[in-house]
């Protein structure tokens, strides 16, 4: 133990008590927090997986009908439609705060003006590639939000366990033991002085005793 | 705010359709300088870079997404579908935090 060498004093025995004390409501606080930061990652984890899985399908029908409809209509001519589709996307992030970390809320709005295009002349592919699109556009707002809150609370929870790994492996362990330390010193000492006092007693005693003897003969 | 597209012709392609203003980037330089590009436009909150992208400048996107808390960023597959032997979510955390959850 490093910093168990105090020197025995009454002083340092009541810093080290109100240390120990402030080390171990620190570690029921962030043994609290990590808690609760577990069961909020965990919540969150099955939610983005199932967003994840949305969007990637939403992705791959967008991507497949895309390709459909270059080859049915042309690369160029999908280019041009694509610039007449007038769609805009908003989006509004905010934060919220759990146990101090800043966990992004993304508002996506958006605004579209349909028909865009004469369905004359165009695919069928290009309307649903279309469709799948906004879809995936719609979810990955709510995907980002969650895997950046993951991310981050993952971030949070590993510091909050090194913390309290290093309150409970180290730093309580070395007060108490420093605390046990000084206690016995000064139980020791306390002894050793008790004896004298004895000793010291019984000394005066004898003196008087014999004093007294002397006097009465 | 809005969304912005770092990816290969065809994604950048369909989600043009959908109002996201994108980037072409065929390699690490082209990632990077289209990446800087738009860290730079504060109207871009939320940067969508497709996988393959997203692996070429792998330190770089690392470093904002676990440290900086603006703009937000999410991979997404492109058309040839997710990237194999990509970690899932959970993995993610896992290796993250150093315990199975």
């Amino acid at each position: 133990m490093p910093t168990t060498n105090y020197a025995p004093t009454k002083t340092n025995l009541l810093r080290l008590r109100s240390d120990l004390k402030f080390a171990q409501q620190g570690y029921e606080l962030l043994d609290q927090k990590r808690n609760i930061l577990i069961i909020e990652l965990l919540s969150l984890v099955d939610q983005a997986a199932d967003y994840q899985e949305r969007v990637e399908s939403a992705l791959a029908r967008a991507y497949r009908s895309l390709e459909e409809a270059v080859f049915d209509m042309g690369r160029l001519k999908v280019q041009y439609l694509i610039g007449a589709v007038n769609i805009s996307t908003k989006i509004d992030v905010r934060y919220r705060k759990v146990m101090g970390v800043n966990l992004p809320v993304v508002d996506t709005e958006y605004r579209d003006r349909p028909p865009y295009f004469s369905p004359m002349g165009t695919s069928f592919w290009i309307d649903s590639a279309l469709d799948s699109f906004k879809q995936a556009i719609e979810l990955l707002g709510k995907l980002s939000e969650l895997k950046i809150s993951i991310l981050r609370l993952a971030n949070e929870v590993k510091k909050t366990i090194r913390k309290v790994n290093a309150l409970e492996k180290i730093a309580i362990p070395n007060l108490t033991e420093g605390l046990r330390s000084i206690e016995s010193r000064l139980e020791q000492s306390e002894r050793d002085m008790l004896m004298l006092m004895k000793i010291v007693k019984e000394n005066l005693d004898a003196k008087r005793t014999a004093a007294m003897e002397k006097r009465h003969e | 705010m809005k969304y912005a597209i770092i990816g290969d012709e065809d994604t950048v392609l369909g989600f043009g359709m959908v109002g996201v203003q994108g980037r072409v980037a065929r390699d690490a330089e082209q990632a990077l300088r289209a990446f800087q590009g738009l860290l730079e436009d504060r109207e871009v909150a939320i940067i969508i870079i497709t996988e393959r992208v997203a692996e070429m400048i792998r330190s770089t996107v690392d470093k904002y997404l676990f440290t900086v808390s603006f703009p937000l960023i999410v991979e997404i597959p492109d058309r040839h579908g997710p990237r194999p032997g990509r970690p899932t979510i959970k993995e993610m955390v896992n290796i993250a935090i150093g315990v199975r959850l």
